[in-house]
């Protein structure tokens, strides 16, 4: 044998010793089945330590490939990633529809109010069409302020107010000929649910659902939190709503200076008025899901979406805030109050409902004529009276919150 | 010994060629070992077994009548009512969780629906009740419940 046979001998003997061991190193496959799909993935071969993401989509039910997309018999990562949906994102707007669709999931009927996806993506949290219509209105590129643009091309999902236009055409800011609109779609797009956050922790958030529905603020993105939840601390709302303001002559976003220490400071901006309610209790435990996510409208502005007031749980001089008595099983507000159970809501509860219908889950109306209310994210237990029957003296015309800080705001 | 064939070791008759040689037969001997063993462990390959869709209950006369006897692993529950026999899957069917039995019959811990004793919807998501499932009774007085 020539001595080159035997190098090559040597070198295809290294080669499969080489495969072996690479074999012999792999991890055997974790397989799961899960009862959704009856298909077998092996995904958590390398994720068996991810926490569940939430107690209603256990890994069990669900999987990982239902939501995420992927290979699912790969067993490398860089081929079982190949054909995730939205990257480790799926709930991003441009796939959300496949990641969390379904008439069972968040893609279903009017009726039943699972139809959070068309919702959100006509949300103007979604759209930013309010912004754009803004500064186009502003700077002379439109003779009003409705709606015409929106970060992508969409028609309404329902028009149920003359308020609401039927659709928005994609914006484009090098088709502007205003230099201001122009630099507005520069630099300032950077607060809408299908753009990166900004740098820095208290910014933090991903894209989509998960933008309210992950807790990511004041963690490192970069690390991975799996986690859904529909009790969301002020802080993820914090992730775009108090972070700083737009300077309009320079046309930037310009951050917070300020490096608040604890809730009270980092609640609203340091020119902001409030009450103390407002800083104890979080965003969400007032403001609705259609205020958040969206009702199907395409809106103009913010002011056209955004209705609870303080009025909505006290009520006024002469009215009582407005309730309902729960008698439905099937009550969305039964629902709702499942998925965060901070209440023991029931049958024959009396719950505080808005001007526009939508149930305050997280309230009840008391034997002796007072209410209770849940933090959804703290779980604390408020109690509160209405205004009627106080010596409140607000004047009926007057009922934005500005009017009530009058006297009740809180110094800081 | 020819003059021009170095010897391997001075003193030894193994020469440096009949070293090289061995060298190079046993490494392709291992080589060709080790492929075979990668082509068995390829061909030896089992994919998943199916989930079993069929389970022996053991005897009927295990179950007396007025019982209601968890099936775990079919996920399932069997009921003797007054000598029939029923089983009743526990996947709901909204979404696939396993039900919980509570006091007033059984509730999904993953989106809150409710059924009763008999797997009829109490309140949704599920739209449809609790799936009924085929139950064999065998000449031996055996049981087997179907969930497929």
């Amino acid at each position: 044998m020539k001595t080159s046979t035997a190098i090559a001998s040597a070198a295809l003997f290294l080669a499969a010793l080489a495969a072996a061991f690479w074999q012999y190193r792999r991890p055997a496959p974790v397989a799961l089945t899960p009862t959704l799909t009856g298909q077998v993935e092996y995904c958590l071969t390398c994720h068996a330590d991810l926490p569940e993401i939430s107690p209603a989509h256990p890994v069990e039910t669900f999987g990982c490939v239902r939501c995420h997309g992927g290979e699912r018999l790969a067993l490398e990562a860089d081929l079982a990633h190949s054909t995730m949906r939205g990257g480790r994102n799926p709930s991003d707007l441009a796939v959300v529809e496949a990641s969390c669709g379904g008439s069972d999931c968040h893609s279903g009927s009017l009726a039943e109010e699972r139809d959070h996806i068309q919702r959100v993506r006509t949300g103007i949290q979604a759209t930013y069409a309010g912004a754009i219509a803004q500064i186009r209105y502003t700077f002379g590129a439109q003779p009003d302020a409705i709606a015409r643009y929106g970060i992508y091309a969409i028609e309404a999902y329902q028009m149920t107010t003359p308020r609401a236009v039927p659709y928005l055409d994609a914006f484009d800011p090098a088709q502007e000929s205003s230099q201001p609109v122009k630099a507005f779609g520069e630099q300032c797009l950077v607060c809408h649910l299908s753009v990166d956050a900004l740098p820095g922790a208290p910014n933090a958030r991903l894209t989509g659902c998960a933008a309210c529905h992950t807790p990511t603020a004041n963690t490192d993105l970069e690390k991975p939190v799996h986690q859904l939840t529909t009790a969301m601390p002020y802080t993820q709302c914090n992730t775009c709503h108090n972070r700083g303001n737009y300077d309009l002559s320079a046309m930037r976003f310009v951050p917070r200076n300020d490096q608040p220490a604890d809730r009270l400071h980092d609640y609203y901006q340091p020119i902001a008025q409030f009450v103390r309610c407002e800083w104890t209790l979080d965003c969400v435990d007032c403001h609705t899901r259609h205020e958040a996510m969206g009702d199907g409208n395409l809106y103009s502005s913010k002011k056209d979406i955004q209705y609870v007031r303080c009025y909505t749980c006290h009520g006024t001089l002469d009215k009582l805030p407005l309730t309902r008595t729960i008698s439905d099983p099937n009550d969305l507000a039964l629902r709702m109050a499942f998925l965060t159970p901070v209440i023991d809501l029931k049958v024959g509860d009396t719950v505080i409902v808005t001007e526009k219908g939508e149930t305050l889950w997280n309230t009840r109306q008391l034997q002796d004529g007072t209410y209770e209310l849940f933090g959804k994210a703290t779980g604390q237990r408020l109690t509160f009276r209405p205004v009627k029957g106080s010596a409140c003296q607000q004047k009926p015309d007057q009922q934005e919150s500005r009017y009530c800080h009058e006297c009740h705001a809180v110094q800081r | 010994m020819p003059s021009n064939v170095k010897q391997f070791n001075p003193g030894s008759s193994v020469t440096r060629r009949d070293f090289i040689a061995l060298a190079g037969k046993s490494l392709l001997t291992l080589t060709g070992l080790l492929s075979l063993g990668g082509l068995a462990r390829f061909l030896s390959f089992q994919s998943e077994p199916a989930q079993p869709s069929e389970f022996n209950l053991g005897p009927a006369s295990d179950y007396p009548p007025g019982s209601r006897t968890p099936i775990p692993q079919a996920q399932a529950v069997l009921i003797n009512q007054d000598g029939k026999f029923e089983a009743i899957s526990l996947v709901c069917t909204h979404l696939g969780c396993v039900v919980n039995s509570v006091e007033t019959g059984y509730a999904c811990p993953c989106h809150g629906s409710r059924f009763d004793q008999d797997g009829n919807v109490l309140n949704g998501p599920a739209k449809q009740p609790l799936q009924k499932l085929v139950l064999e009774e065998t000449p031996d007085g055996g049981l087997t419940v179907h969930t497929k």
